[in-house]
C-alpha cells in the first residue's frame, strides 16, 4: 500500500439539529478493501456519499489521486474516479443488464443518441474482465438480487474507476451470494482499484478488508490494519466503552465533550441506586414481578425475530437490553408493549404498557399535532379522559400541563405547539412524560437518546433513572414501574441498568454481575454469534 | 420577569389559543383566494375584457337578490356541500379519495331507481319513501367506496388511481342504466321517470329553488367537525391521517379499520350529495347530472383545509362562482372555461402557500432529529401537495405494529 488515493480530513456535516459527520478523516489506499464500520446512524453512509461527491459538507477536505476535489459535486467525482454502488439498487426493472449498464456508460454512446459501434462488445468485455458472472440479455426484473448486484457493480466500473464504494453491499445477500460478491471484490482490488466497503457486520468485514475505519455517532473511533485486531475491539470502537474498562488507546473517546458531562450523572446514578436497595430492604430480588415472556418466538421479517426468549422485569429495577441493532430488539420492544402477539410463547404483561419507539418522529409523535394531542394519543381510550364517545379535552389539556412541568419540557409557547417545532430533547422527555402516564407498571425504552446532543441525553437519562428508583419511595402511593432499555450503546446500559441482558440474533444471553464491563459484554454479543451463526 | 419572558408569554397567549390557532389556515386560504382572483383578473384583461364588468356580472349573478343567492348560489353549493365534506373526511384520515364524482353517481342511482319503484307515492301517505331513498343513496355511495378501500387494504393499492378510475365505470355504469333498465317509460330520453312527490326533498324557502337538502349538508358539516374535533374516533381518524405509524405503535389505533370507515362515510356523503340534487332540484336521474363537482369537491375541501365547518363558506363561494360564472357569460361574454381555469388556479395558489409555509418553517424551526438526509421533505399534514405526491411508507403494515429493522446508516 503506497500513498493513499483517497484522502479526507475534518469533514463535518449536519443535517439540522443532527450532527452526521463531525470531524471525520478518512484514507484509502489503491488496491485495498477499506471496511467502513459502525452501528446505524453513526455516519458511514453519509461519508460515502460525500466521497461520491453526492452531499455537499459544512467542512473539510478530500483529496483524491493527488488532487483536491470540492464535495458536492456527483460529476467531478466521478470523473475523478469514484463510482458507488448504492443500497438500495438504481436499475430499471424492464431493461436488460445490457441496456441498464449502457444507460449510464457515457461512451456508449454517440452524440446522437444511439449506442456507439461496438457497445456491447465492449460492455461484454468488461464483464468478462471483471469475471462477473451476468447473463446480459435477460431483464433486470427477472434477476436474483446478487445478480442485480453484479449488474450494479458492472455499471460502475464501466468507466475508469480508482475508487469503488459499496454500501451495505452484503444487507440484501444470502451468504453464498456474500462470498461470492467478496470474491469480486478481491479481484477488483487486486487489479488496483480502492473499495471503501460500507457495513455493520463485523465479521463479514474482518473477512474481506484489509484495513477498517470505524465511526460511532459522526466520529472516527478507530483505524487498523484487519489482520491486527478483533471483533472484541471493534465491537467496542462501534458502540462505545465506559471509562476505565476500555483498552487502553484503542479509540479515542468522545471528542469534544467535557468529560465530567458524563461523569456527573453517572456517579449520582451510583449512590441513588445503592440508596434505592438500602431503602427497600432485601432489594431487586423481592419487589414483584410486572412482566414476563416465556420461550417466546415471533418472526421478524429480514431481521431473526425473537428465538426462544424468555424475560422478566421486576417492579423498580431497569433491565438493559444490549446488542448490535436489527438482532431482535424491535420485536421484543413490540412484544412487550403488547402491540404484537407472538407467534408462540407466554406473554404476561401489565394492563398498559409504556413504550418509547426508538423513531420518535415517525413512530412517537405526530409532529403536525399539537403537544396536547400527541398527548392524547395515549389517553383517548382512557375512561377518565372519555365521555361516551366524546373525548374531554379540558382532562387532556390538565394532564398535558401536569406533565410538562414534571418532565421540565421546555415548550415556548405552550401546548399548543405543533410537536415538530420542539428540540429533540423536549419531544424525547415529553415522549417518555406520556408513556409513564400511560402506565405506571412497565416502561420500554428503545434508544431512548438517539440523536439527542450531550445535555438533552443527560436530561433523559436521569428522567429514566428517577423512574425507576425514585428519590423517596416510601412516598410514592404506588411502587415503581420496571423499566426496560433497549439500547445500542454500551455505555447508556452501563450507566443505568441494574441487570443487563445481551440480545443475539433473537436470543437473549444473561450478563452475570461480575462481568459488568464494554468487553464483556461485547464478548457475549460476538461469542454467541460464532456459536450460533451459519 | 423579565421582558422576552413577557413577550413570549404574551404570544403564547396568543399563537397558543384556540382561537389564534384556527385563524391561521383561514388567513392561508384567504390569501391564496386574493392571489387567485388577481391572476384571474389579469387573464382577463389579457383576453380582452374588463375584469370590473366581469366581477360586476360575477357579483350580480351570485349574490345579485336573495333569490339568486339561494336559488343560484346556494342550490349550486349543495352537492358541492356534501361532496366537499366526503372529500374532506377523507384527506383528513389520509385516505386520498379521488372518486366523489362516480361516488355521487352511484348514489344518484340507487336514490333514483328505489323512488321510481313507487310511482304513485305522495307526500301524505309515504313518509318513509325519502329516508329510505337517503338511506339507498349513502348505502350505494359506500359500497362504490368499499371497492378502492378493499384494494388499498387487502392488496396495498393506491387508492388515488383505484378511486379515480372508478369514476368513469360510474359513469357508464349510469349512462347504461338511464338508456336501459332505469329509462323513463316514454322512452324517449335518456333519463328516469320523474320521482313521486314522496322522495322530492321539501323546498327550503318559499318561491326559491332551495331546498332542504341545504340544510341536511350544513348539518352533516356541524356533525362532521364535532366528530373530528370532540370525539375520540374522530381524534383517531385525525392522528391515522396525520402520522399512521405513529397512530398505530402510540395511540395504539388499529390503522386498518379506521382507514375503511374514512371511505366509506366519504362515499356515502358523496352518494347523498348525488341523490339530493335529484330528489331537490331535477327530479330525475339522467346521465351528465353532475357538472364535476366530485372533483371540484377537491377544491372546496382544499380551501376549507379540511375543516368540515369551513367547508360550507368554501363550497358557498363554489357556489357562487358557479352561478356568478353563468351570468357573466350571458351578460358580459366570458366564456365558463374562465371559471374552471379560476377554480384550478385556486387550487394552485393554496398549494403555493402550504409549500411556501412548510419550507419557511422547515427553515426557522427545529425539526426533531432525524439523521437523514432526505428527512426534511416538509412532510406535515398542512402539506397537501406533499402528501398527494409523496405518500411514501405511509401504507400501513398489514399485520401488528409496522415491524421494520431498518438497515439504513
Amino acid at each position: 500500500m503506497t500513498a493513499p488515493a483517497t484522502r479526507l480530513r475534518g469533514v463535518s456535516k449536519r443535517f439540522g439539529r443532527v450532527v452526521a459527520l463531525d470531524g471525520v478523516r478518512f484514507d484509502l489506499a489503491q488496491g485495498e478493501v477499506h471496511g467502513l464500520l459502525g452501528e446505524n446512524g453513526a455516519g458511514k453512509t453519509t461519508l460515502a456519499r460525500a466521497i461520491a461527491g453526492l452531499l455537499p459538507v459544512d467542512a473539510g477536505a478530500m483529496e483524491i489521486g493527488g488532487r483536491r476535489i470540492a464535495f458536492g459535486n456527483a460529476a467531478l467525482s466521478r470523473s475523478s474516479g469514484v463510482s458507488m454502488v448504492h443500497q438500495h439498487f438504481s436499475l430499471v426493472p424492464r431493461f436488460t443488464a445490457m441496456e441498464n449498464v449502457a444507460l449510464f456508460d457515457r461512451d456508449g454512446w454517440t452524440w446522437r443518441g444511439v449506442a456507439a459501434p461496438g457497445r456491447r462488445e465492449r460492455v461484454k468485455a468488461r464483464a468478462r474482465e471483471l469475471e462477473l458472472d451476468v447473463d446480459l440479455d435477460a431483464p433486470c426484473r427477472e434477476m436474483s438480487v446478487g445478480e442485480r448486484q453484479r449488474v450494479e457493480i458492472l455499471k460502475a466500473l464501466m468507466g475508469a474507476t480508482r475508487v469503488l464504494l459499496l454500501d451495505e453491499p452484503t444487507a440484501v445477500l444470502a451468504p453464498k451470494e456474500v462470498e461470492g460478491l467478496f470474491a469480486v471484490l478481491r479481484r477488483l482490488a487486486r487489479s488496483g482499484t480502492g473499495i471503501v466497503l460500507v457495513a455493520h457486520k463485523l465479521d463479514e468485514v474482518l473477512a474481506v478488508a484489509d484495513r477498517v475505519t470505524v465511526l460511532r455517532n459522526g466520529k472516527w473511533t478507530l483505524m487498523t490494519d484487519a489482520s491486527a485486531t478483533s471483533a472484541g475491539e471493534l465491537a467496542q470502537a462501534m458502540v462505545g466503552s465506559a471509562p476505565g474498562e476500555d483498552q487502553a488507546g484503542s479509540a479515542p473517546r468522545e471528542g469534544g465533550v467535557p468529560d465530567d458531562c458524563l461523569a456527573m450523572p453517572r456517579s449520582g446514578a451510583g449512590s441513588e441506586r445503592s440508596a434505592a436497595k438500602g431503602s427497600s430492604g432485601a432489594g431487586l430480588k423481592a419487589s414483584p414481578v410486572v412482566a414476563s415472556l416465556e420461550d417466546v418466538t415471533h418472526a421478524g421479517g429480514n431481521a431473526p425475530g425473537l428465538r426462544g426468549v424468555s424475560f422478566e422485569v421486576r417492579r423498580g429495577e431497569v433491565v438493559g437490553v444490549a446488542g448490535v441493532e436489527g438482532n431482535g430488539q424491535r420485536e421484543l420492544a413490540a412484544v412487550l408493549a403488547g402491540v404484537v402477539r407472538p407467534d408462540s410463547g407466554r406473554v404476561r404483561l401489565p394492563e398498559a404498557v409504556g413504550w418509547i419507539p426508538q423513531d420518535r418522529t415517525e413512530e412517537g409523535l405526530v409532529g403536525g399535532f399539537s403537544l396536547v394531542e400527541n398527548v392524547a394519543l395515549a389517553m383517548h381510550d382512557d375512561p377518565a379522559c372519555r365521555t361516551g364517545p366524546w373525548l374531554d379535552w379540558r382532562t387532556v389539556r390538565a394532564r398535558t400541563a401536569h406533565l410538562l412541568g414534571e418532565m421540565e419540557v421546555l415548550a415556548g409557547e405552550g401546548p399548543s405547539k405543533p410537536a415538530a417545532e420542539l428540540s429533540g430533547g423536549n419531544q424525547q422527555k415529553l415522549l417518555a412524560g406520556r408513556e409513564l402516564f400511560r402506565s405506571g407498571d412497565l416502561l420500554v425504552a428503545e434508544s431512548p437518546t438517539r440523536g439527542l446532543d450531550v445535555r438533552a441525553t443527560r436530561a433523559v437519562r436521569s428522567r429514566l433513572r428517577r423512574v425507576a428508583r425514585p428519590p423517596s419511595p416510601q412516598a410514592l402511593e404506588k411502587p415503581p414501574p420496571g423499566v426496560v432499555l433497549i439500547s445500542t450503546d454500551l455505555d447508556e446500559i452501563l450507566e443505568l441498568a441494574d441487570r443487563i441482558v445481551v440480545m443475539v440474533r433473537g436470543r437473549l444471553a444473561p450478563v452475570p454481575p461480575h462481568r459488568r464491563s464494554a468487553a464483556a459484554i461485547g464478548e457475549i454479543m460476538l461469542g454467541a454469534v460464532g456459536k450460533d451463526g451459519p | 420577569m423579565r421582558a422576552p419572558d413577557l413577550r413570549r408569554r404574551a404570544r403564547a397567549v396568543i399563537v397558543g389559543s384556540g382561537v389564534g390557532a384556527a385563524l391561521r389556515p383561514m388567513a392561508q386560504a384567504v390569501a391564496a383566494l386574493l392571489a387567485t382572483l388577481l391572476v384571474a383578473a389579469a387573464l382577463l384583461a389579457l383576453g380582452g375584457h374588463s375584469p370590473v364588468g366581469a366581477a360586476h356580472a360575477l357579483w350580480q349573478g351570485a349574490f345579485g337578490s336573495w333569490n339568486r343567492f339561494a336559488s343560484f348560489t346556494l342550490v349550486q353549493a349543495t352537492p358541492l356541500l356534501l361532496t366537499g365534506l366526503a372529500v374532506a373526511l377523507a384527506f383528513k384520515a389520509g385516505v386520498w379519495n379521488i372518486g366523489a364524482e362516480g361516488q355521487l353517481y352511484l348514489g344518484a342511482l340507487a336514490g333514483a331507481a328505489v323512488a321510481v319503484s313507487f310511482p304513485g307515492a305522495d307526500g301524505g301517505s309515504a313518509l318513509w319513501l325519502l329516508p329510505a331513498t337517503l338511506l339507498a343513496a349513502a348505502t350505494a355511495g359506500a359500497l362504490w367506496a368499499a371497492v378502492p378501500a378493499a384494494m388499498k387494504t387487502r392488496l396495498g393499492v393506491g387508492e388515488v388511481i383505484t378511486t379515480l378510475l372508478m369514476n368513469f365505470v360510474a359513469l357508464f355504469l349510469a349512462q347504461y342504466l338511464v338508456q336501459g333498465p332505469l329509462q323513463e317509460a316514454r322512452g324517449v330520453f335518456n333519463q328516469t321517470d320523474e320521482i313521486p312527490a314522496a322522495a322530492a326533498l321539501p323546498p327550503l324557502l318559499p318561491g326559491s329553488r332551495l331546498h332542504v337538502g341545504f340544510l341536511l349538508g350544513v348539518a352533516l358539516a356541524g356533525a362532521a367537525w364535532l366528530y373530528l374535533t370532540r370525539t375520540a374516533g374522530g381524534f383517531r381518524l385525525r392522528a391515522v391521517g396525520a402520522a399512521p405509524r405513529a397512530a398505530e405503535i402510540s395511540g395504539r389505533v388499529a390503522v386498518q379499520p379506521t382507514i375503511w370507515l374514512a371511505f366509506l362515510v366519504s362515499g356515502a356523503l358523496a352518494g347523498l350529495a348525488g341523490w339530493v340534487q335529484v330528489a331537490g332540484v331535477t327530479g330525475r336521474m339522467y346521465e351528465g347530472l353532475s357538472p364535476g363537482w366530485g372533483y371540484t369537491a377537491i377544491a372546496v375541501a382544499l380551501l376549507a383545509r379540511l375543516n368540515p365547518a369551513a367547508v360550507v363558506p368554501a363550497a358557498v363561494l363554489f357556489g357562487a362562482l358557479s352561478a356568478g360564472g353563468g351570468a357573466m357569460q350571458r351578460d358580459a361574454g366570458i366564456p365558463e372555461a374562465w371559471v374552471r381555469g379560476t377554480e384550478a388556479l385556486l387550487i394552485l395558489a393554496l398549494l403555493a402557500v402550504d409549500r411556501g409555509l412548510n419550507a419557511a418553517r422547515a427553515r426557522r424551526g427545529p425539526r426533531g432529529g432525524r439523521r437523514q438526509s432526505g428527512a426534511s421533505d416538509g412532510r406535515g399534514p398542512d402539506n397537501l401537495l406533499g402528501e398527494l405526491h409523496a405518500r411514501r411508507r405511509s401504507e400501513p403494515a398489514p399485520n401488528g405494529a409496522g415491524l421494520r429493522s431498518e438497515a439504513d446508516a
